[in-house]
C-alpha cells in the first residue's frame, strides 16, 4: 500500500512514532495528483472539458509550497519532541467554498476568480492548527448551486474516480473524487441540501453532514444560510469521527454555531450498537420525479439495486445488534424539495447581492456609463446560469406580494417536515428511534451531460438528503457496494439533534460488519 | 380665510456611542480616521463572514425604548433588507423589520408656550449603519470606515403640529440620549439624524394629505427652518389651487432652500426576510431587569420633582435638568448643604454653570465637587468669608482641587473678626487722612464709606466691615 | 400551460436582480424558472393549519446551546490592506466607483 492510500488516523500514528515522515506522505500524495489529478479547472478554459478525460480534475488550486511547509513544521516538531495535533501530517483538501487565508478563494465562480481571501474559515484553520496539511482547494459546483459539479466554471469540471464519465455528484465533487482517487485522506465540504453526502454516495467515500450548528460556517462562502453545512468527507469512518471533532464546536465568529461541547468521537466509536433502533421509511425508498413536459410530479420505487443495498446495510447493521423498526412514517419527504427550492433560493439570492464589482471579485472590463451599469455588467458576466437562476427565482418568491405565498409557506412546510423527525426521535414517542436508514442518492453517478441543464431534475438528486437540511439534522453516508456498472452505492444515517456520535458508531459497526466482504476490495480504476 | 395646520412626523436614527460596531470587533467611532482604516472582513462584507451581535447595543437600545415608554419586546428578530448601494458591502443591510426590538411608546413634549404635546412611537429598532460614499468629479469614494456602527432608528407618529414642535422633540431626545449615556446624539457629525414627512390640512380636519418627506437635515435649527419653508410652501400650493405631491426633498442649509430629489413611487421592495445568520434576541427577565436597574430618573420627571420639592421656578428647573451631571451635582450640593435649594441653584446657574462651559466638561468631572460648593456657600452663610471670597473660592477649589476650607486656612482668607487688630488698622486709616475726619466731623457723614473702605483695603478684604465701621464711629466720636 | 413569469415580469426580475443576459440566457433561465415553479406549486397541496408555526432553522436554538452574546470589547484588525488590496479600483485608500445616475429630477 502506498502512503496515499493511508487512513488518517494510521498516517498520525506512523508520523508520530517516527516511522514516516509528514514529507514523505506528503510527497507520497503530490505524486499521485500529478498522477491521476491532469491540469487543474481553470477559469479561460470553456472549451477545456473534453481535455483529459481519464483524468479526475478534483484541483482548482494546489498549495504544494504551503504543504511542503506545514509538513516540514511537523516533521519539526515531531524530531523535537513538541506536542503535535490530532491532524499531525494528514493531507487535506479544503472545498473552494472556504475562504482559507492566502489562496484563492473562487466558489468556481468566474466572479471571484480573481480574489485571494484575506483571512481563513473557521473549519479550515482548525484543520491547520491540528496539524493537517492544505493541499489546495478543490471544485465544485459555482457557488455550490448543483449536484454534478459540471457547473463549475472551472473547467475541466471533476470526474468520477470510478468511471470517468460519470458525474462526481456535487457539489462537494472536487472533495469526494479526490478522497475517492488518493488525493489527501480528508476534504472538507458542505452540504446545503446534500453537497457532501450525494457526491461522497457517487465517489465510494464516507461523507457527514454534522448538525446546523455543531461546526462554524465561518468562512464559508454562503448558499443557503439556514441551511449550510460544512463536513467531513473521508475514505472510512475513524477519519471522518477524527476530522469531525477538530473542526466542530462554537466559534466567536458565528453566532449560529452551538455552545456545546464536542463529545470524543473517536473514543466512542467502537462502543457497542446493541439495542440501537434503526427505522426504515417506505417514504425514502420512492421517488418523485417531475415529467420533463408537463412538470407533472410522478412517483415511483427506487431503483432495485439501490433499493437492495441498502436493505441489506440495515441488516448487516441488525447482525451487529441494532433494532430494525420497519414502516416508519415520513410523510412530508417529498415536499422537502419544492421548499426547498423557495427557501434556498431566497437565501442565496440575498447572499450573492454583495458581488457587485465594488470591493472584490470581478468588475467589467467595459467602459460603463454609471453605477448601475457596472452592476449588470458585472453581474451578467462574471455569475454563470446557476446563480443567475438562484437570484431570479429568490427574487421571485421573496417580492412583497409573494412572499406569504412562497417563503413563508415554505418555512411552514419545514416545521413539518421537522415534525416528521421529531416523532420518530422522540424518546417517549411510538418509534424512540436513534436513526433513520435510507439510500442517500436515487441513482448512482450519472453520465455527464445527462442531467445538467434541466435545473429540477438535477435537483431531485437531492431529494433524499434535502430533508436532513431542513430539520437541521445530522447525517453520515456510508458506502455499501456498487451497482452492476461498478458504480458506487451509498446508504444515508440521519440521526436526533447532535447525535453524530451515535451515528459515527453505527457507521463503524457497519464497517466491521462488512470488512471481510468481496466489495471492500474493490477500488477506482483510475 | 382657511387656517391650516401641519401634520409631521420624524423619522430618526441615532448612533449608539458602543466601543465596537454593531456585528463586528472593529471600534464604532472612526471621526476623523483615515478612510477604509477601521474594518474588518466582517464589516466590509466579505465573501463567508458572518455577524456576531454587540450585548452592549441590545442593551443601550433597551434603555431608549423604556425611557420613550415602549412596550419592549421579549424576543424580537433580525431581517435583511435587500438592496443595491455602493456603501453597503453586503448587499443587505441587517436590520429589525416586523418583529422590532419595541413597539408603541411615547414622549411628553412640554412646550416653552406652557402646553404638552404627547408625541407617539411606532416602533423602535436596532440595525447597522452604512459606510460613506463622497462625489469626485464623475465618479464615487467609498468608505467603509462607518459600516455597521450600531443605530437605533425610532418613528413618530404624525403627532407634531409646527415647525418648533419638531425642533422641540429634537432638543428632548438629544437631552435624554446624553442624559441616558448612550449617544453623543452630535447632529453635525450625524450621531443623530433625522427624516421629516411634513403635511398639512385645514385646522380641525381629521384626514391627512399626501405628504413630501424631507431628507439630510443635519442641525436642530435646520430642522427647524426646513420644515417651516415646507409648510408655507404647501400652503402656498394649496392656496394656489395646486395640489401636493409625494415628494423627497433635500434641504440646502446654506441657501436656505428645499430641492426635490426624486418623485416617490411604490415604496421600493427591499424583500425582507429573516436573518438566518443570527438568533432572536431573546430579553430574559433576569436580564431585562439587569439592564434596567440601571435606567435613571428621566429628565421631565426629575424636572418636575425639581420644581415640586424644591420650589425651584420652572425656569431654574428646565437649566438644572438640562444635562445628567449638572443635574446630580446640584441635587448632591443641595443634600450637603441642607436648606434653600434656590440659594444652591443660584450658585450653580451663575458660577458653575459658566466654569463647565468654559471648560467643556460635565459638572461631575469638576474638581469643585457639589460637597465643596456647600462648603463654600456654608462658609460665607457663617460669615466665615464674605461673599466675594467665596466666589473667588471657586475658581482656587477648581484649580487646587483642595477643599475650601484648607485655602481658607492656608491663604488666610477668614474675615478677621479680632477687635484690636482692626481698631490698630482704623486708627492707621484715619492717622492718614487728617483732612477727611476734618470734613466728617464737620458734617460729611457720607465719607464713613470711603473709611470703611479703606480698612478693607489695607486688611485685603478680610475685616468684618461692620465692625470696622463701629470701631471707626467711636474713634471718630472722641 | 400558463406561465407564472411572463416576458415582462421576467424583464422586471431581472433588473432588480442587476443582471445582463443575452438573449439565449434569458430564454432558458425563464424556461427553468417556470418549471420550478410548477414544483413549488406542490407545496400549495399541503394542509396547513394556523399553528404551524415557520421554522427558520431546523435545529431548535434552546438557551442551553445558544452562544453567549459577544461583549463590547474592541479588537483591532491591524491588516485592512489585505481587504483593501481586493478591491478592483482604489485611491488614497478610497475604494472607487462608476458615479451613480443622478436623482435630482430638477
Amino acid at each position: 500500500m502506498e502512503l496515499y492510500e493511508f487512513p488518517a488516523y494510521h498516517l498520525v500514528e506512523m508520523i508520530k512514532r517516527r516511522e514516516v515522515s509528514a514529507t514523505e506522505v506528503l510527497e507520497s500524495t503530490l505524486n499521485r495528483i500529478a498522477k491521476v489529478d491532469g491540469i487543474p479547472g481553470k477559469i479561460e478554459q470553456e472549451e477545456g472539458t473534453d481535455q483529459q478525460p481519464d483524468r479526475i480534475h478534483a484541483f482548482i488550486t494546489l498549495t504544494a509550497d504551503r504543504a511542503r511547509q506545514q509538513a516540514q513544521a511537523i516533521d519539526h516538531a515531531v524530531v523535537s519532541g513538541e506536542e503535535v495535533g490530532p491532524l499531525a501530517g494528514v493531507p487535506f483538501t479544503v472545498k473552494d467554498i472556504f475562504c482559507v487565508t492566502g489562496t484563492p478563494s473562487t466558489a468556481a465562480s468566474r466572479i471571484l476568480a480573481n480574489f485571494t481571501a484575506p483571512y481563513s474559515a473557521t473549519p479550515a484553520e482548525r484543520l491547520e492548527a491540528a496539524g493537517g496539511v492544505l493541499l489546495g482547494k478543490v471544485n465544485l459546483d459555482e457557488f455550490t448551486y448543483g449536484s454534478s459539479n459540471e457547473s463549475s466554471a472551472f473547467k475541466p469540471f471533476p470526474r468520477n474516480p470510478w468511471n470517468t464519465a460519470r458525474v462526481t455528484g456535487g457539489s462537494s465533487g472536487g472533495s469526494a473524487a479526490a478522497v475517492a482517487a488518493g488525493e489527501g485522506a480528508l476534504s472538507l465540504g458542505t452540504d446545503t441540501a446534500g453537497s457532501i453526502r450525494q457526491p461522497a454516495a457517487f465517489c465510494g467515500v464516507v461523507g457527514m453532514k454534522p448538525t446546523y450548528g455543531r461546526v462554524s460556517r465561518y468562512g464559508l462562502i454562503a448558499f443557503g444560510s439556514s441551511l449550510d453545512c460544512p463536513g467531513p468527507l473521508a475514505r472510512n469512518v475513524t477519519d471522518a469521527a477524527l476530522m469531525l471533532q477538530v473542526i466542530a464546536g462554537a466559534d466567536r465568529h458565528d453566532a449560529t454555531a452551538a455552545n456545546l461541547p464536542v463529545e470524543n468521537y473517536v473514543a466512542m466509536l467502537e462502543d457497542n450498537i446493541r439495542g440501537l433502533r434503526v427505522g426504515i421509511s417506505p417514504d425514502y425508498f420512492r421517488i418523485t420525479y417531475p415529467d420533463p413536459e408537463t412538470g407533472e410530479l410522478h412517483q415511483e420505487s427506487l431503483s432495485p439495486e439501490i433499493e437492495t443495498a441498502a436493505l441489506r446495510a440495515a441488516g448487516r447493521l441488525a447482525e451487529m445488534g441494532a433494532d430494525i423498526v420497519d414502516d416508519i412514517p415520513m410523510p412530508h419527504t417529498r415536499y422537502g424539495i419544492p421548499a426547498y427550492f423557495v427557501i434556498s433560493r431566497v437565501e442565496a439570492a440575498s447572499n450573492l447581492h454583495r458581488f457587485d464589482g465594488v470591493k472584490y471579485g470581478y468588475r467589467t472590463p467595459d467602459a460603463v456609463e454609471d453605477l448601475n451599469e457596472m452592476y449588470r455588467k458585472t453581474r451578467g458576466q462574471a455569475f454563470g446560469v446557476q446563480p443567475k437562476l438562484r437570484i431570479l427565482m429568490g427574487m421571485y418568491v421573496s417580492a412583497a406580494q409573494y412572499s406569504e405565498q412562497y417563503y413563508n409557506r415554505a418555512l411552514r412546510v419545514r416545521t413539518l417536515i421537522r415534525k416528521d423527525f421529531d416523532d420518530i426521535f422522540d424518546p417517549n414517542g411510538k418509534y424512540r428511534l436513534d436513526a433513520l436508514l435510507a439510500p442517500t442518492t436515487p441513482t448512482t453517478a450519472f453520465p455527464i451531460g445527462d442531467v445538467y441543464g434541466d435545473s429540477v431534475l438535477m435537483q431531485y438528486a437531492d431529494q433524499l438528503t434535502v430533508p436532513a437540511n431542513h430539520a437541521g439534522l445530522p447525517a453520515i453516508s456510508l458506502p455499501c457496494g456498487y451497482d452492476k456498472e461498478g458504480l458506487p452505492i451509498g446508504f444515508q444515517l440521519i440521526g436526533p439533534d447532535f447525535c453524530e456520535a451515535t451515528l459515527l458508531r453505527l457507521g463503524r459497526a457497519y464497517e466491521l460488519a462488512t470488512e471481510n466482504d468481496a466489495w471492500r476490495e474493490i477500488k477506482p480504476a483510475i | 380665510m382657511t387656517e391650516y395646520e401641519a401634520i409631521i412626523g420624524l423619522e430618526t436614527h441615532i448612533q449608539l456611542n458602543t466601543t465596537t460596531k454593531i456585528f463586528c470587533s472593529c471600534k464604532a467611532d472612526s471621526w476623523n480616521d483615515p478612510p477604509n482604516t477601521n474594518i474588518c472582513p466582517v464589516c466590509c462584507g466579505l465573501p463567508g463572514v458572518l455577524p456576531v451581535l454587540n450585548k452592549t447595543v441590545v442593551e443601550k437600545a433597551v434603555l431608549l425604548a423604556a425611557a420613550m415608554n415602549t412596550e419592549i419586546q421579549p424576543i424580537s428578530y433580525f431581517d435583511r433588507k435587500n438592496y443595491f448601494y455602493p456603501d453597503l458591502p453586503k448587499g443587505y443591510q441587517i436590520s429589525q423589520y416586523d418583529r422590532p426590538l419595541a413597539r408603541g411608546g411615547y414622549l411628553e413634549l412640554p412646550m416653552p408656550e406652557g402646553y404638552i404635546r404627547r408625541i407617539n412611537i411606532h416602533k423602535l429598532h436596532i440595525e447597522e449603519d452604512a459606510g460613506k460614499t463622497k462625489n469626485d468629479y464623475g465618479r464615487r469614494l467609498i468608505d467603509f470606515n462607518r459600516c455597521g456602527v450600531p443605530l437605533v432608528e425610532m418613528v413618530t407618529g404624525p403627532d407634531l403640529r409646527s415647525a418648533d414642535e419638531a425642533a422641540q422633540y429634537l432638543i428632548r431626545l438629544r437631552q435624554l440620549l446624553r442624559w441616558l449615556g448612550i449617544s453623543e446624539a452630535d447632529m453635525e457629525k450625524a450621531h443623530l439624524r433625522c427624516d421629516a414627512n411634513v403635511s398639512i390640512r385645514p385646522k380641525g380636519a381629521d384626514y391627512l394629505n399626501p405628504k413630501t418627506e424631507i431628507k439630510n437635515v443635519n442641525s436642530i435649527t435646520a430642522v427647524r427652518d426646513a420644515i417651516q419653508t415646507e409648510i408655507e410652501r404647501q400652503i402656498h400650493e394649496v392656496e394656489a389651487g395646486n395640489g401636493i405631491l409625494a415628494w423627497t426633498l433635500e434641504w440646502d442649509e446654506d441657501s436656505g432652500i428645499l430641492r426635490k430629489m426624486r418623485s416617490k413611487e411604490t415604496e421600493a421592495d427591499y424583500r425582507y426576510f429573516r436573518e438566518p445568520d443570527l438568533l432572536p434576541i431573546r430579553l430574559e427577565q433576569a436580564w431585562l431587569e439587569e439592564i434596567l436597574s440601571s435606567l435613571p430618573e428621566l429628565p421631565l420627571a426629575r424636572r418636575q420633582r425639581f420644581i415640586h420639592q424644591y420650589n425651584l421656578p420652572e425656569y431654574d428647573a428646565d437649566i438644572l435638568t438640562g444635562e445628567r451631571s449638572l443635574s446630580d451635582y446640584f441635587e448632591n450640593a443641595v443634600i450637603t448643604y441642607g436648606s434653600d435649594p434656590k440659594r444652591v441653584s443660584n450658585w450653580l446657574m451663575n458660577d458653575i454653570l459658566r466654569m463647565v462651559n468654559e471648560r467643556g466638561i460635565p459638572a461631575g468631572e469638576l474638581k469643585l465637587t457639589a460637597n465643596y460648593l456647600a462648603d463654600i456657600i456654608k462658609l460665607v452663610d457663617s460669615n466665615v468669608i464674605n461673599t466675594s471670597t467665596g466666589k473667588s473660592l471657586l475658581e482656587k477649589v477648581e484649580q487646587s482641587g483642595k477643599s475650601p476650607q484648607q485655602i481658607v486656612e492656608e491663604e488666610g482668607l477668614a474675615k478677621v473678626n479680632d477687635q484690636d487688630a482692626i481698631r490698630m488698622v482704623c486708627t492707621e486709616v484715619l492717622a492718614e487722612a487728617p483732612d477727611q475726619v476734618k470734613s466728617y466731623k464737620s458734617g460729611k457723614a457720607g465719607l464713613m464709606g470711603w473709611f470703611v473702605g479703606q480698612v478693607m483695603k489695607k486688611m485685603r478684604g478680610k475685616a468684618d466691615p461692620q465692625l470696622a465701621k463701629a470701631i471707626l464711629e467711636e474713634l471718630l466720636a472722641k | 400551460m400558463t406561465e407564472e413569469i411572463t416576458p415582462e415580469t421576467f424583464e422586471h426580475l431581472v433588473h432588480l436582480a442587476a443582471l445582463e443576459l443575452n438573449a439565449e440566457e434569458a430564454q432558458y433561465l425563464r424556461r427553468q424558472l417556470n418549471n420550478q415553479l410548477k414544483a413549488i406549486h406542490e407545496l400549495e397541496a399541503i394542509p396547513l393549519p394556523d399553528e404551524v408555526a415557520i421554522t427558520s432553522h431546523g435545529v431548535p436554538y434552546t438557551p442551553s446551546i445558544t452562544p453567549p452574546i459577544r461583549n463590547d470589547e474592541w479588537l483591532p484588525n491591524s491588516d485592512t490592506k489585505s481587504i483593501l488590496s481586493q478591491a478592483p479600483d482604489t485611491d488614497e485608500g478610497y475604494i472607487v466607483v462608476p458615479d451613480i445616475p443622478h436623482t435630482d429630477l430638477d
